[in-house]
């Protein structure tokens, strides 16, 4: 029973668990090597074999508001200098990266992608 | 002559009134806000029915050429409450081709009279984006009079 209730609550912390650009990039890095922001900026502009890429819809530097390529919505800035709730909550993280790298990529992004693309958004003025 | 005139414009007036309002259930969880409203914007229920509603909640891993999974518990909250306002009117039941609501037949009828040039403009983008042309759209208001259609 108290093995359950320490799973449980590990779930529901887990599910909501704040963090920082910083922490993430450097978990991120701890599962693959060290970040190229460099590479980073590079892999958000360019397209990866499929329709869009990531500036399709966050734009080049991504530190205002943009539109949906496809519905016209309003995409708050991705940039955590312009928007800083970006990259503190955890679920929301691995959400939106499971949604759009299936969209961009047609599959799951690296640790490495993820930690080079953090990277390069932490340096977004 | 012209009762007959008032009768049909009485009725055309009413049944426009009807269509033309289309407001959020106050009940909206705030995950449906926060799921599905990140991406286009939130609609409302009543304008596709309960099965229409289970088939798009059903097929979110490919969500009209994107990914839109959500997490289990989300995704019950959201289906539950889209049935539960689904539409009851007749005009909105039928199922939509593709789950599309802008493939309904009460909504191409709707809309006959925009060409296809207008869609395309930068400003609309696409049928789904309702605030382009409806003002008010947000609130729930689809009347002819909050219309105002971007000039390119």
């Amino acid at each position: 029973m108290k093995v359950l209730l320490f799973i449980l609550s590990l779930g529901i912390f887990g599910l909501a668990h704040a963090t920082t650009p910083q922490e993430l990039l450097k978990t991120y890095e701890a599962q693959s090597g060290k970040a190229s922001s460099s590479k980073g900026e590079q892999f958000f502009n360019t397209k990866h074999g499929k329709e869009w890429s990531c500036a399709s819809c966050h734009e080049n530097p991504p530190n205002h508001d943009t539109k949906h390529i496809v519905t016209g919505k309003v995409i708050k800035p991705l940039a955590p200098s312009a928007n800083p709730a970006r990259f503190t909550d955890e679920a929301k993280v691995d959400k939106w990266f499971k949604r759009n790298c299936n969209d961009v990529l047609g599959r799951e992004c690296t640790a490495q992608e993820k930690a080079d693309v953090i990277a390069w958004l932490i340096s977004v003025k | 002559m012209k009762k007959q005139f008032t009768f049909l414009l009485a009725t055309l007036v009413t049944s426009s009134a009807f269509a033309a309002k289309m407001p959020m259930p106050s009940d909206m969880p705030k995950s449906y806000d926060a799921e599905c409203a990140s991406c286009h914007m939130a609609y409302p229920p009543g304008l596709l029915s309960e099965q229409s509603w289970q088939n798009v909640m059903g097929s979110l891993g490919k969500h009209f050429g994107t990914d839109a999974s959500i997490d289990e518990k989300d995704k019950i909250e959201i289906t539950n409450w889209l049935k539960k306002n689904a539409t009851t009117r007749q005009k909105y039941s039928e199922l939509a081709p593709g789950n599309r609501i802008t493939k309904t037949s009460w909504f191409i009828r709707k809309h006959d009279e925009i060409k296809p040039d207008i869609w395309k403009r930068q400003g609309v983008k696409s049928p789904a984006n309702c605030g382009a042309c409806h003002t008010s759209a947000a609130e729930g208001i689809f009347s002819e009079k909050n219309i105002l259609i971007p000039g390119k």
